[in-house]
């Protein structure tokens, strides 16, 4: 890159860091303008969130340099990458969720009152006016983060980043959690509308070519390329990123409608406190699509088949038999189904444990004789589930903290299907997953659903659900808004029924909520 | 129950039960009264102010204890830095208030010493925080024989007469001290070191992540405890007057279950360290109800367990009926 004629705002070169024998960048450079919105692509474990960590003070490269406005950038901890006015809204959310909104908003000082003592009243008001600056009032100061969902968390770390006005703002999978991204994009264009930077690292490429001018590609620690957005199709993105090409997106490669197997499990008359009477019919060999905003009451659904949550009214019927599910073990055994839940870091993997264990630790009982486990026999079906989603069997002595988000999420499908069971309950399999894994994640899912097995899947990306379910249905205000089978999943008629309208021929106008998540999350 | 009249009852009455403290300050009532009806000299200042004497040094060896729990650690060397200090009051007395004042501050030197190398092994190189302060404690223990190797020597006489001495004729001086740390620590509450112990406790990874400097919060948590066990150790040595080398053995375990009863959570990230001297004093307190109602002194273990056992049985019933109801 030449640094002749404009002073960049942020640049880098030659950036290397290594944990002793593995590799995590090994020659980064990339230069961002004043005012512009560069994006990072790049698979998992890429090296995005090694280059963010280097940014933001937390690790120091080993090798290569940075600067910051002309000026030469080394921050040797957070403090001083915030002092320099970079500011990070962190993929995995940095937030503490024993303190309240106003306290992790102004972390770490406090706004002192008198005797030189933290006010709680001025920070709390402080905290309020920044709130209210960036258009989140809703969120209560005093509220603990702990009872937050998980989107209103994820604006608060991204008002945590925008509110220390930063010269570089750097967001890492912003919208993860978020259904709507008007309210992001508004606010990150006002940080570089001021003449600010941002690096915006996203897997939704949709997003990335709305809001983003340029984007360097990163792949196996190494930046391949910059590219100006508009002169790239996403093919040629693609193809830098993964290194072959990959065909994404389109329904060319899905089957025909189908719904032919017969009923495996159904659902009469669920209601909770946010859903109001759901009902529908799962068959065999079927990927039934579930779309819907945040906080319509999917969440629920889900959990109660899982077993996780128990419904206030309704009846699961699996085979013939007719109830509900205690607990997940119960929805297992007896059920058949097996459950992805949303949040990988918490309810998903066991961070201290390796992936072997991490996959087989629903089946110990199966790999067992007399109570031992049997390793060989552990070893065998962990290399066969895992073959089914594509996890290199390189990765299975590891302790699965030490992989990239997309393979622990290939690693938890594999616990799902190594369980055996014939129904998948899958919320969100391949949120903040990179384009590569997600077409590894869809390919098993199809071929579990081609072998007989059935699947429900909610995304909160609307052509993922286009791309792979047989029959779609639309989750609105807590009902079964419409239902959209073959060829009429299409991204129109989801964006039209997620926010509330329904087909012509539904026939009695449903009486929606107001489309504020709040009202049902409360 | 002293609840404040907070028009919203519901959110506010539940906090404030599911609050270890206040439920640990309702036993303690209850448990006074039943003292005071079978002992009717129980509400004379002798009586009240010996119970705060016997009180002190396990309340702030708790006190000590729960600020390395709030940040998810877990210190053994409270035993130690007791035993240390009890014998070196013992063998070096300094007499006079200005002796007493001296003593003091050698006593804190030894502490905030101790807290310094736990706080340096913890947070700077890592280890395991049972295991170090566990080698940390044994060492001390250690020390303490070589300084005294068996129970004799005499505390200075200023000390062991004034601090367990009576002010204008109702204030034990030992509660005083009590008081102090307590109004330190709702200083401490008001400050940005405080709100970073409970973060670093709740998940270590952010707090660095929003820009708290974990390690040294983590130190200084560590010399923090160690000043308050150096504390426990003066004011056990007020009370003895006289030294005895194995004097914090028996701090260990009580020290963790007064913790346990005050609603401090071991996971991290809660409680507090009054909820923890109020439940070294139930502690203390059962003793003398078990005395006073003729109970024989070899069940005072088996009814300090089942109060720590009811105690977090009955925190926790409160809290799921809390958010329970909260929830609907």
């Amino acid at each position: 890159m030449d640094k002749s004629k404009q002073p960049e705002a942020v640049a880098a070169w030659g950036l290397k860091k290594s944990y002793g024998a593995t590799v995590a960048l090994s020659g980064v450079s990339l230069a961002v303008q004043p005012g512009e919105i560069h994006a990072l692509l790049g698979e998992n474990g890429a090296g995005k969130s090694t280059l963010v960590r280097i940014f933001s003070g937390i690790l120091r490269a080993d090798d290569g340099e940075m600067s910051l406005f002309g000026q030469s950038y080394r921050p040797q901890s957070i403090a001083a990458a915030r002092e320099a006015g970079v500011t990070t809204a962190f993929q995995e959310l940095s937030l503490l969720p024993n303190l309240s909104v106003a306290q992790n908003l102004l972390l770490p000082k406090m706004v002192k009152g008198r005797f030189g003592l933290n006010s709680k009243a001025e920070s709390e008001a402080r905290a309020r006016d920044i709130l209210e600056r960036f258009g989140i009032a809703h969120l209560d100061p005093r509220r603990e983060v702990s009872s937050l969902a998980l989107s209103d968390r994820q604006r608060l770390e991204i008002v945590r980043a925008l509110s220390r006005e930063p010269r570089f703002l750097i967001l890492d999978e912003p919208t993860a959690a978020l259904a709507e991204v008007d309210w992001v994009f508004d606010h990150v264009r006002a940080v570089a509308a001021r003449g600010s930077s941002v690096l915006y690292i996203s897997h939704r490429l949709g997003e990335v070519r709305e809001l983003c001018s340029h984007a360097t590609i990163l792949r196996n620690g190494q930046s391949i390329d910059s590219v100006e957005l508009s002169d790239a199709d996403n093919d040629d993105i693609f193809r830098m990123m993964v290194g072959r090409s990959v065909f994404v997106g389109g329904q060319a490669n899905k089957s025909a409608p189908q719904k032919t197997g017969k009923p495996v499990l159904s659902v009469e008359g669920i209601k909770s406190q946010i859903l109001r009477d759901v009902s529908f019919v799962l068959h065999q060999g079927e990927i039934l699509g579930v779309a819907a905003l945040e906080g319509q009451g999917q969440q629920g659904l889900f959990r109660i088949l899982g077993g996780v949550e128990q419904a206030d009214e309704g009846r699961i019927s699996r085979a013939g038999r007719i109830g509900r599910f205690k607990n997940p073990h119960d929805a297992l055994t007896r059920g058949g189904v097996a459950f992805v839940p949303e949040e990988r870091k918490v309810d998903g993997i066991f961070p201290g444990l390796g992936v072997t264990p991490n996959i087989t630790i629903s089946i110990l009982d199966r790999l067992s004789r007399g109570g031992v486990l049997s390793a060989p026999r552990e070893a065998r079906t962990t290399r066969q589930v895992a073959e089914k989603v594509e996890l290199s069997n390189r990765y299975l002595a590891f302790r699965i903290n030490e992989l990239s988000g997309g393979n622990q999420q290939k690693a938890i499908l594999a616990r799902a299907l190594a369980t055996g069971a014939q129904v998948l309950v899958l919320f969100d399999p391949t949120r903040g997953v990179d384009v590569g894994t997600k077409q590894t994640i869809y390919a098993a899912i199809r071929a579990f659903a081609a072998a007989g097995g059935s699947v429900l899947l909610y995304s909160s990306e609307l052509p993922e659900l286009v791309e792979i379910a047989d029959r779609c249905l639309v989750i609105y205000g807590g009902r079964v808004l419409d239902e959209l089978v073959g060829a009429e999943i299409e991204e129109q008629a989801l964006v039209a029924g997620v926010t509330g309208h329904a087909r012509q021929r539904q026939t009695t106008p449903e009486r929606p909520l107001p489309l504020c998540e709040e009202a049902p999350a409360q | 129950m002293t609840v404040t009249t907070a028009q919203p009852m519901a959110p506010g009455w539940k906090r404030a039960l599911s609050d270890g403290a206040m439920i640990i300050t309702i036993v303690y009532l209850l448990l006074y009264a039943i003292y005071a009806s079978s002992e009717p000299s129980a509400l004379s200042v002798f009586s009240i102010s010996s119970l705060i004497n016997n009180t002190a040094p396990l309340a702030l060896a708790a006190a000590g204890a729960t600020l390395v729990i709030i940040c998810r650690g877990f210190d053994l060397s409270v035993a130690g830095v007791v035993s240390v200090t009890n014998v070196v009051m013992a063998v070096m007395p300094l007499e006079g208030p200005w002796g007493a004042l001296g003593s003091l501050a050698i006593c804190l030197a030894i502490g905030g010493f101790i807290g310094l190398i736990n706080g340096f092994l913890v947070a700077y190189l890592k280890l395991q925080s049972i295991a170090s302060t566990l080698g940390v404690m044994i060492v001390c223990q250690g020390v303490a024989l070589v300084i005294l190797d068996a129970p004799g020597g005499w505390v200075a006489e200023w000390v062991s007469y004034e601090l367990t001495d009576v002010l204008f004729g109702f204030l034990p001086v030992s509660g005083l001290i009590l008081l102090g740390v307590v109004g330190l620590w709702l200083l401490v509450l008001r400050s940005n070191l405080g709100l970073a112990i409970y973060a670093v406790g709740a998940d270590e990874t952010s707090a660095g992540l929003s820009g708290i400097a974990t390690r040294r919060v983590r130190l200084l948590v560590y010399v923090g405890a160690g000043l308050l066990y150096a504390c426990a150790g003066y004011m056990l040595s007020a009370q003895t007057a006289t030294g005895n080398p194995n004097a914090g053995t028996p701090f260990i375990i009580l020290t963790f279950a007064a913790v346990a009863i005050g609603g401090t959570s071991f996971a991290g990230g809660s409680g507090g360290l009054i909820g923890s001297m109020i439940g070294a004093a139930t502690l203390m307190l059962l003793q003398k109800v078990l005395f006073s109602t003729g109970v024989a002194s070899f069940y005072t273990g088996m009814f300090q367990g089942l109060i720590l056992v009811l105690a977090i049985l009955f925190r926790g019933s409160i809290v799921a009926l809390a958010t329970r109801r909260g929830s609907g």
